[in-house]
């Protein structure tokens, strides 16, 4: 049975102690200085140098680490060669391999677009390690966000775990009744349909059944809420809510600026 | 006047044809724990959403007749208002976990959260509803992890923390062990004694009898039977209906006619019928 | 088809050791219940059976194969396995099509599988329902074609986790009734239950599990007559033999043929 449900990891960091509104600030002001900035370098001074110490910083480097190579890396290489060969852009060819010829314009614009992409993604996975979701959303809640908002944001974040375990059990079913699961391509893309059935079904009572669960105990109620742990709000929080709004604004300035 | 009151209760859901239920009459005492049973599809679990709110706040669907607690009508009432008085936990307990919490105890102070009630409060209430439904110690697990049965035994704690002055239970103890499945009534009926009413929809007649104050037994949407759980349980009606009964009524229904069993009245409990039996 | 297990030990990812060195032999034909509180390591035991889990250390053989050495759909060519929860199992759109499923997997030719499917149909008392959609149906007859649709993969030994859960009175009796007419067949059924009375009138042989480990194992008679042993592991004996006890009879009896007989 599975003990860890989502990715949040319980350790005291500088990160950790932050309030969610600041850390997902932090997210937002990282995401657009990467696709908006007019610097060429910024997505790569993120990803190589910025990103690495925050994990430092929140004590889940390991952890991080361990996402950057298992799922970040891959999917941004795909993406890098995707585009690399197929955008047609520029006209001196460096790299050809039978029909696919890649130019340095191609190159660049496909590296640049990979690093933003691992930006982007780094930056959600360390904020998901070091915030607890029930504080996000007590905390989104507290400042007005309406509770369903919240708690579509928070279920969400659990949710992929809860598909993967469901989606064993289901398959687990499914061999016990002789489908062969290993082997060929054909083999493993047949092997979904039975798998898909009972998931979506299953997914479609689930969602029905905790509406209910939840609306039974007050989850629309109109009193304002409380909130089991104390979430830490300090004037560090709110002096770098400033820096970073700040930092988004002028992003979001310069590039309208400069086009 | 009583706290529970349906008056010609027939409820269609929007997309079945016939009601699922029909003409239901139901009183229910403040304090008062009444059973309720049936054959799959006799309307049990919609009568408990049509208790708790649900039906029809929440399934829409054709309603007539009146659902009244504590001298409210369920009609003049929204949902949200209604849950705070009526708590209801139901069969499946996986699907009544939140999905965002991440330990047994903030999955159980979820509700008070909700309602907001002051966090000192709300840690020694989340406490004591655990220690009395015996699951102190799953207080740092992940609501996830757990066996069905512990899943369940959160899910009615989730709700007894709440406080309501109706509690609605569908099934609650499906998946938990014999030892447990006895525990849990024995905590559905100190809550009634301390003057909690509540409505229990269950198939386990042995506790029935031994628990509940008064049992209904519904059948295709409508009430079949009603009374005393010693009347209602050995009834000869029963078993052909498609109702389970217990061990000891069936033994002893089956030792009369061989002249085994000398009383009029059939046992329901083990102690009824070891009375009875006795030489 | 016999089943060894020869100091079978299981430890979950995280850490949990849920088998705690489990030697036991099901002979083939044998019908037996196991039966344990909430974490016992029941489910855990049997899902050994069919490959869905492999030992941490010792070994389980099905037959003449040792079980980590096949995959989970050759094994079930010899094991059967329903799972609790109909919903996690059904995905076809009719229910004739979701019972041929299990037997066309196995390689069965055409007219064998409609053989078994229909067998199994009528065993299950689906027969006016072959053309509907599972998801039609209700929670009992899904569960009934959940039941059908191992049954048609003519298996010799069947799992049944926790059939009667959730089910109503007339349903239980229909799954008895398959129970027995399988038994007949001369396979083996493995059921997990916690409805003990269930246990008490259709199996001969009970295994009860604590915390991994096996606190009893043999004929139903002896097992469930063991009150104070069975209460380490949440398990009430049956009410009969409750009731057996409390009038001072002096065999244990176990369901009402028993119970009557003793009186007499």
């Amino acid at each position: 049975m599975r003990e860890r449900l989502s990715f949040h990891i319980k350790r005291d960091s500088a990160l950790h102690r932050l309030n969610p509104l600041t850390k997902l600030l932090l997210v937002l002001a990282l995401i657009l200085s990467a696709f908006l900035t007019p610097f060429y370098w910024t997505p790569h001074i993120l990803a190589i140098l910025v990103i690495p110490i925050l994990s430092v910083i929140g004590r889940v480097g390991r952890e991080y680490l361990s996402t950057a190579f298992r799922l970040i890396l891959p999917a941004a290489t795909f993406l890098f060669l995707m585009q690399a060969f197929f955008h047609p852009i520029g006209k001196e060819i460096i790299f050809a391999f039978y029909f696919l010829d890649m130019t340095l314009e191609s190159l660049m614009f496909a590296f640049g677009n990979a690093m933003r992409i691992v930006v982007m993604v780094s930056a959600f996975t360390i904020f998901l390690l070091t915030t607890h979701p029930s504080e996000l959303m007590s905390d989104l809640s507290r400042r007005g966000l309406p509770g369903q908002f919240a708690y579509v944001i928070i279920s969400t974040l659990q949710i992929l775990p809860q598909v993967q375990a469901k989606a064993q059990t289901i398959i687990s079913a499914q061999r016990s009744r002789g489908l062969e699961t290993e082997g060929g391509f054909f083999k493993r893309a047949g092997a979904l349909i039975p798998l898909i059935g009972p998931l979506v079904f299953g997914s479609l009572v689930e969602v029905e059944e905790r509406a209910i669960a939840i609306e039974a105990r007050g989850f629309t109620s109109k009193h304002v809420k409380t909130s089991l742990h104390e979430i830490p709000d300090t004037p560090t929080d709110i002096f770098l809510r400033w820096f970073l709004t700040t930092l988004i604004a002028a992003s979001i300035g310069l590039k309208l600026w400069l086009s | 006047m009583a706290f529970v009151n349906l008056q010609n209760v027939t409820y269609k859901y929007p997309l079945t044809k016939t009601p699922v239920l029909q003409n239901i009459n139901l009183q229910v005492n403040e304090g008062e724990f009444v059973a309720v049973m049936g054959p799959n599809g006799a309307g049990k679990s919609t009568l408990c959403y049509a208790l708790a709110g649900f039906v029809p706040h929440f399934f829409k669907g054709e309603i007539s007749g009146s659902i009244e607690v504590d001298g409210k009508k369920s009609s003049e009432s929204t949902l949200d208002e209604w849950v705070l008085n009526v708590g209801l936990a139901f069969q499946n307990p996986f699907n009544q976990i939140s999905g965002a919490k991440y330990t047994v105890f903030e999955e159980i102070a979820f509700g008070l959260e909700n309602i907001g009630v002051p966090r000192e409060e709300m840690k020694d209430r989340v406490d004591e509803a655990m220690s009395l439904t015996g699951i102190s110690d799953l207080a740092d697990r992940s609501p996830y992890s757990l066996s069905g049965g512990q899943q369940q035994r959160v899910a009615l704690t989730s709700i007894l923390v709440m406080r309501p002055r109706l509690l609605v239970l569908d099934e609650p103890t499906s998946q938990m062990d014999p030892i447990g499945t006895r525990e849990v009534f024995g905590v559905v009926r100190k809550m009634a004694e301390e003057g909690m009413t509540v409505v229990m929809v269950e198939h386990k007649v042995e506790w029935i009898a031994h628990f509940a104050d008064r049992v209904i037994a519904l059948k295709e949407g409508r009430v079949f039977l009603e009374g005393k759980p010693n009347d209602v349980l050995t009834s000869d009606l029963l078993v052909e209906n498609g109702f389970g009964i217990s061990r000891y009524t069936s033994a002893a229904r089956e030792a009369k006619k061989q002249g085994l069993w000398k009383k009029d009245k059939l046992p329901v409990t083990l102690f009824e019928a070891a009375e009875g039996f006795k030489p | 088809m016999k089943i060894s297990i020869n100091d079978l030990r299981f430890t979950y990812p995280a850490g949990v050791e849920a088998l705690r060195g489990i030697s036991l032999e099901i002979n083939p034909g044998e019908q037996v219940a196991i039966v344990g509180q909430n974490g016992a390591g029941k489910t855990t035991l049997v899902r050994h059976f069919n490959g869905l889990l492999r030992p941490s250390s010792g070994s389980v053989w099905v037959g003449d194969w040792d079980t980590s050495k096949y995959s989970v759909a050759k094994l079930a060519s010899r094991v059967g396995y329903v799972f609790q929860n109909p919903d996690e199992q059904l995905f076809s759109r009719d229910v004739l099509t979701e019972v041929a499923f299990g037997p066309k997997n196995l390689g069965y030719k055409k007219n064998k599988v409609d053989e078994l499917v229909g067998c199994a149909l009528a065993l299950t008392e689906l027969n006016d329902k072959t053309e509907t959609n599972p998801y039609d149906l209700s929670p009992t007859w899904r569960k009934m074609v959940a039941l059908a649709s191992i049954i048609a993969m003519d298996t010799p030994i069947v799992i049944f986790d926790e059939p009667t859960t959730g089910q109503d009175a007339v349903n239980i009796a229909r799954i008895a009734n398959v129970i027995a007419e399988i038994k007949k067949e001369g396979k083996t059924v493995i059921t997990i239950t916690h409805d003990i009375d269930f246990c008490a009138e259709n199996f001969e042989r009970v295994i009860a599990l604590s915390n991994g480990e096996v606190l009893l194992d043999g004929e139903a008679h002896d097992v469930l007559g063991r009150e104070e042993i069975l209460a380490k592991t949440y398990v009430d004996p049956p009410q009969l033999t409750r009731l057996g006890k409390a009038l001072g009879l002096k065999e244990t009896v176990i369901n009402q043929e028993e119970f009557l007989n003793a009186l007499k």
